[in-house]
């Protein structure tokens, strides 16, 4: 198995982790969880709708 | 996560800021049209471990005067197109199914790629929904089957096979797994 495969089966092996945890316990508990993922990736998103129109004018 | 019955899930969870965003779009939305939630924010909302910097929303094909009163309500709300900002060219993109991009405030992100249903798997998707329960709002999301059929056989990319595995997971022995096969081979008749 090459790595990209080996690590494609590691990451699927933490989906079922996590899919089981999600099904095992209250919405809040993994809700919260999940929300620093979410909210600190669209936090740090760091174009603007300035710097976009900039972008497409160009 | 309640299934309460077979098209409708109960998600108690503590909302998010792409959470918020879309109830925000939804709200409008609603007003003006049906709608269908579907892809990378179906898989989130029911827990998925990941971010995504859009959500794809379908809907049916409207009239300009009724999508022109759909983006005044959204531009009150703050929300702006990326491609075009009159109304009449925003419309032009709708139009010929190309999707368009709504964000809020001075954000690109996250953003809403609305799309116009452009053959049998939308229209089935818009047809055949779920509704999600999210405190005292509701999201309308596509069937799950198709939502995994489309992930594993069209687009396939390892994030959506994850999508798909957990959605598989969650969902369990409620999914159907006769649908998910025809679905698979309709979606291999559209897209080869």
């Amino acid at each position: 198995m090459n790595f990209t495969d080996e690590n494609q089966g590691e990451r699927m092996k933490f989906v079922d982790i996590w899919s089981k945890y999600v099904l095992e316990h209250d919405d809040k508990n993994w809700s919260k969880q999940q929300n620093i993922i979410i909210n600190s990736s669209l936090r740090t998103a760091h174009m603007n709708k300035k710097q976009y129109l900039q972008m497409m004018k160009k | 996560m309640k299934f309460l019955g077979k098209n409708v899930i109960k998600v108690d969870r503590e909302l998010s800021d792409l959470d918020r965003f879309t109830l925000d779009f939804i709200k409008i939305l609603r007003k003006h049209t049906t709608y269908v939630i579907v892809s990378g924010y179906v898989s989130i909302l029911l827990g998925r471990a990941r971010s995504s910097e859009d959500v794809d929303i379908i809907i049916p094909r409207i009239d300009y005067p009724n999508f022109s009163n759909l983006v005044e309500d959204l531009k009150d709300a703050s929300f702006w197109c990326l491609q075009a900002e009159r109304k009449k060219d925003i419309y032009e993109y709708f139009k010929d199914r190309v999707a368009v991009r709504f964000a809020k405030r001075s954000n690109v992100i996250p953003n809403i790629e609305l799309k116009c249903a452009k053959n049998k798997a939308d229209n089935i998707a818009l047809e055949d929904t779920i509704t999600i329960k999210v405190g005292r709002s509701e999201l309308i999301i596509s069937n799950l089957e198709l939502q995994v059929a489309f992930k594993e056989n069209v687009l396939k990319s390892p994030k959506d096979l994850e999508d798909a595995r957990h959605l598989r997971n969650i969902a369990g022995g409620r999914l159907d797994g006769n649908k998910v096969r025809n679905y698979k081979r309709m979606l291999n008749e559209l897209y080869g």
